[in-house]
């Protein structure tokens, strides 16, 4: 027959092991909790540079060690319309070709109307 | 919000996931480093909080793995860099500034082993575990370099303060640590608490032989 004290003790050793083990569970649900806040913050704010098109690496000129990797698109680019090319520096404005007055040509004089009548 | 935001997001969205991964993984292994050497160390401040502070180390490591795990494989749906999986498991291969992700790779790799031979040590042994435990903390710091390498926001503020905020204190600490000559010590196989208990089994033994 065990010692009253004895069982006591035991009771007390079992209670502080569960509650150890619970604190143990409640600290790993609040770093996964706090992980995944931590993630989906950020995501939003690389998310909201990339919309709002200040994303470094569109921003960025590419650098030699890139020219394996193709140039990104922001979201809205995407979509968007062919927007007209602006002049490169292979062909200035100086060199385009001027642009030559032409006479309007006269509009033909209408056909006077024949009727069966006449 | 991520949901509506990935749609939108379309093709970017492995991408910015994969970015978002890495800059927590970043953060979470700082403060699980933080954690580490607070264990370790003989400050009063944390008497009592021992068993908490190591069920929070091993947390925060456990969801470092989660995160770098996620920032290697959310850029394989990436479809601008299109990285194979060799390019992401084997170091200084691929075709994106192969240095630095190079370093980040080996980094990746080195913390998962040396995270989850945590759960070897019956079979390493507890004081070769140890040794090899501290390594930890050189990949930690190449998992910085790797981030401000190769990281697209390594430039940004925010992207700074994320890094400076948990890393600062975990690199005083290390300093501390290295500076107290620690590192070069060898360190008893057997726990503290087991040392206490050994040390009041002895003195009871003692004044039991001397009564």
């Amino acid at each position: 027959m065990d010692d009253p004290n004895r069982l006591e003790a035991k009771g007390l050793a079992r209670a502080k092991i569960r509650g150890k083990r619970r604190r143990v569970q409640a600290i790993r649900r609040r770093t996964a909790r706090g992980a995944l806040a931590l993630f989906a913050v950020v995501w939003t704010v690389v998310f909201a540079q990339l919309v709002s098109g200040n994303d470094p690496a569109l921003s960025r000129p590419p650098v030699a060690d890139r020219r394996h990797v193709p140039p990104r698109v922001a979201p809205e680019e995407e979509f968007a319309p062919e927007a007209e090319p602006e002049p490169s520096e292979e062909f200035p404005p100086e060199a385009e070709v001027e642009a030559v007055e032409v006479e309007p040509e006269p509009e033909p004089e209408p056909e006077p109307i024949v009727t069966s009548a006449s | 919000m991520i949901a509506a935001g990935a749609v939108s997001a379309g093709p970017h969205v492995f991408w910015i996931t994969s970015r978002a991964a890495g800059t927590v993984a970043l953060v979470l292994s700082s403060l699980a480093v933080v954690a580490g050497l607070l264990i370790g160390s003989r400050g009063g401040a944390l008497k009592g909080l021992g068993g908490d502070v190591k069920a929070l180390h091993e947390a925060l490591s456990l969801a470092t793995l989660a995160a770098v795990a996620v920032h290697g494989l959310a850029l394989l749906g990436d479809h601008y860099l299109h990285p194979s999986i060799l390019d992401l498991s084997i170091p200084f291969t691929g075709a994106y500034r192969p240095f630095w992700t190079g370093i980040g790779i080996v980094a990746g790799w080195s913390l998962a082993a040396l995270g989850l031979s945590y759960y070897a040590r019956s079979s390493i042994g507890q004081a070769r575990w140890r040794s090899l435990h501290r390594f930890t903390a050189l990949f930690w710091v190449l998992g910085i370099a790797h981030s401000l390498g190769s990281g697209t926001d390594a430039g940004r503020l925010w992207f700074l303060v994320m890094l400076v905020v948990p890393a600062g204190p975990a690199l005083v600490l290390l300093l501390r640590r290295l500076g107290r000559g620690r590192y070069g010590k060898t360190v008893s196989p057997v726990p503290s608490s087991t040392i206490e208990i050994a040390t009041a089994g002895q003195a009871s033994a003692a004044s039991r032989i001397s009564s």
